[in-house]
């Protein structure tokens, strides 16, 4: 205990944990307070999902080295799992109209049929991971990127109708509006619509965390860094991939069930190959081995796509003159323009490989704790009254 | 063709007529060589003779293309020609090792006792040192991906930062635990390497020219640092170098190919007399 460096890492680890702790508080009181029509809660939603599912892919492709693109894939059959059994009886007839109220008969508690969502996800990447983990990195790119399509194509195929609804939506399960605490008359006594996405993101990424952390986090890194070597230092390759593939996997399903709440409906032709590409780039532009990174840049990326540039589709006028360009569409373009100067100029992302512990530590001042500084201030005033008094 | 029953006069490592043809081009030819518990043995040669190639066999790197490899006693890579190399093949005994083919993966050989480094230094560059080696204790670890991740296991854990710390400061690394491995001098990179390697508790450590790039007096150091650690970790080694100093220096024998083909061995002293030895060295126009 008498090592500085440890104790300054323990105090940067500290305030970390602070500084979440203010951020969960912040959202649970401004979900108490702000109306909840706000965009702010669209994009709080949105955003916390968004979050879960790109950190579950840096687990793979900035940890393990492994380059997928089946994220939507496994998104997809996350989120009809969840609304398959969480669709309560008395809508089945009605969601299922064309199906005879479809074939599943009985319904799950929300919690547990999220962990079915990543148990499903996870049961397909082990399935494909076999074959396809062995491909090299592009291969593997477009064998994961077809697997999802294929998924998608499945998912509405009409003789699984009474399972999947064939192609149309699922409806009417539990979305996040029902974490609402509601009064007797029907009104909310506690907002958690917000909170309660943000707490499983939360714990699903501080579960990433950990394991990131743990022997085997620094086997993924070791395969990251290089193949050969990790090898030779007797780290099953097969393995040690397959089980980085399932465990992404288990929580892009758990980031789809989510989804699925934020949206209130699913339909699989919506997880599209450009929803994975959304998911990588916010990976880059966080900075791909970076969980931080993933979070921030998830939170920016649904803002900016949902709110903040939403003024760009709308004619504006200034006094008597119209602003040139703005009109329906001109968000994406402005959209895509600062992407692709991220990925020219910043190539790093937002935070590189740093973590929040890290930049808490590289702040100036900001590691020193309270008691340190009014101890300095203290020796700092006495120094200067000896002064005084000679 | 069964394994040999182990014994006392098992040697560690055996490598019996190891051929390894790339295309066209044997890099290992017909190799056969032997070594004992505790020795240290060196491969010598001129450059592109076919030394990593025998390591690369030798740790499940490489299959080989015909020949078998013991490791005390029980076999760790056994092949011949197959598929395309059955038409191909210009070694010999191509049909002595037709029985039962051995292929290990090089973690299942690491896990079995054969540590390496490699010529090109290959640390893992996003990691710290102390990381470093504790990556290359994960092969040895009794608890799974799920009581690592929830810190079940904190006994193993600590017991495993405890022997890292110890490690660590024998080869005198402890003060840079926290660096980026990459970020250390070479001649650091290369201890620590060899650090690493210890770290998966071998009883064979292979060194594919350790004392590549060091200038005399590191070579000195690393001979000693090679000689302590045998002792202390109870090793038999075998070493690829170029650096005649070092080789001389701690070799008990030593294996000379060219060309794929074993020219001389025996002791530093005969070697250093062997006529085709020098004639080797020279011929070949080496410069070091
Ligand atoms: N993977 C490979 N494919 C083709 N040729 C190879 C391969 N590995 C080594 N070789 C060839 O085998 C020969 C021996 O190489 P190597 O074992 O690296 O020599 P050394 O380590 O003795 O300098 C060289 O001619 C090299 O080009
Ligand atoms: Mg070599």
């Amino acid at each position: 205990m008498t090592n500085p460096k440890i104790k300054k890492k323990d105090r940067a680890l500290t305030v970390s944990w602070i500084v979440v702790a203010a951020v969960y508080a912040a959202v649970f009181a401004a979900e108490q307070v702000i109306s909840p029509n706000s965009m702010l809660f669209t994009v709080l939603k949105k955003g916390a999902t968004y979050a879960l599912v790109a950190v579950s892919m840096n687990l793979l492709n900035g940890f393990t080295g492994i380059f997928s693109l089946g994220q939507a894939g496994f998104m997809l059959l996350g989120a009809y799992t969840y609304a398959i059994f969480t669709i309560p009886l008395e809508h089945r007839s009605s969601v299922y109209q064309y199906f005879n109220g479809g074939v599943v008969q009985f319904t799950l508690p929300w919690f547990l049929a999220m962990i079915l969502a990543g148990l499903v996800a996870a049961f397909f990447a082990w399935l494909i991971g076999l074959p396809v983990l062995r491909l090299k990195s592009d291969y593997l790119a477009i064998a994961t990127l077809g697997f999802a399509e294929i998924i998608r194509a499945i998912l509405q195929w009409n003789q699984l109708g009474p399972v999947t609804n064939g192609s149309n939506m699922l409806r009417l399960f539990p979305n996040f509006n029902s974490f609402n605490i509601l009064k007797a008359d029907g009104s909310v006594a506690v907002y958690l619509s917000t909170t309660v996405p943000f707490l499983i993101a939360g714990v699903c990424i501080g579960l990433i965390v950990l394991l990131l952390h743990s022997g085997y986090g620094r086997a993924f890194k070791s395969i990251r860094d290089d193949e050969v070597a990790a090898e030779a230092m007797g780290v099953n390759l097969a393995h040690h991939k397959q089980l980085a593939f399932c465990i992404s996997s288990f929580f892009a399903g758990v980031g789809g069930a989510m989804l699925a709440m934020y949206q209130t409906t699913v339909q699989a032709k919506s997880f599209t190959t450009a929803m994975t590409y959304e998911i990588l780039l916010m990976v880059v532009i966080g900075g791909v081995g970076s969980v931080t990174g993933s979070v921030i840049s998830s939170f920016l990326f649904v803002a900016c796509s949902e709110w903040w540039l939403r003024f760009l589709d709308n004619e504006q006028f200034i006094g008597d003159f119209q602003v040139p360009l703005l009109r329906n569409g001109f968000r994406l373009v402005v959209f895509s323009i600062i992407i692709m100067v991220v990925v020219l100029f910043f190539r790093r992302g937002i935070m590189g490989t740093r973590e929040l512990p890290d930049v808490i530590r590289a702040l100036p001042g900001a590691v020193r704790s309270l008691p340190e500084k009014m101890r300095a201030r203290r020796e700092r005033r006495s120094a200067s009254r000896k002064e005084a008094g000679r | 063709m069964s394994d040999k029953k182990p014994s006392s006069q098992t040697p560690v490592l055996e490598i019996e007529h190891l051929t390894m043809q790339f295309g066209g081009v044997i890099a290992v030819n017909d190799f056969s060589m032997h070594i004992d518990q505790g020795e240290i043995v060196a491969l010598i040669g001129p450059n592109g003779a076919g030394k990593t190639t025998a390591f690369n066999c030798v740790t499940g790197v490489y299959e080989p293309t015909n020949g078998q490899v013991l490791f005390h006693g029980k076999a760790i890579a056994r092949n011949h020609p197959t598929g395309k190399m059955k038409k191909l093949y210009a070694g010999l005994h191509a049909d002595k090792y037709l029985a039962d083919p051995v292929r290990l993966t090089p973690d299942r050989i690491t896990q079995m006792g054969i540590a390496r480094t490699f010529q090109n230094i290959r640390l893992f560059s996003g990691m710290t040192v102390f990381d470093n080696v504790m990556l290359a204790m994960h092969l040895r670890r009794k608890s799974n991906v799920f009581s690592q991740t929830l810190r079940l296991n904190a006994a193993e854990e600590k017991q495993m930062r405890e022997k890292a710390e110890k490690l660590l400061k024998t080869v005198d690394l402890w003060e840079v635990r926290d660096e980026m491995a990459t970020s250390l001098p070479y001649g650091r990179q290369r201890l620590l390497e060899i650090s690493r390697a210890l770290a998966t508790e071998p009883t064979l450590l292979l060194l594919d020219e350790p004392a590549a790039g060091m200038n005399p007096q590191e070579t000195e150091e690393l001979s000693r640092f090679i000689k302590r650690i045998k002792g202390q970790f109870g090793l038999t080694v075998f070493v690829i170098e170029h650096h005649m100093q070092l080789v001389m220096g701690i070799s008990d024998r030593i294996y000379c190919i060219d060309f794929g083909k074993l020219i001389a061995e025996g002791t530093p002293v005969q070697i250093q007399n062997n006529p085709a030895v020098i004639e080797a060295y020279l011929g070949g126009g080496e410069d070091e």
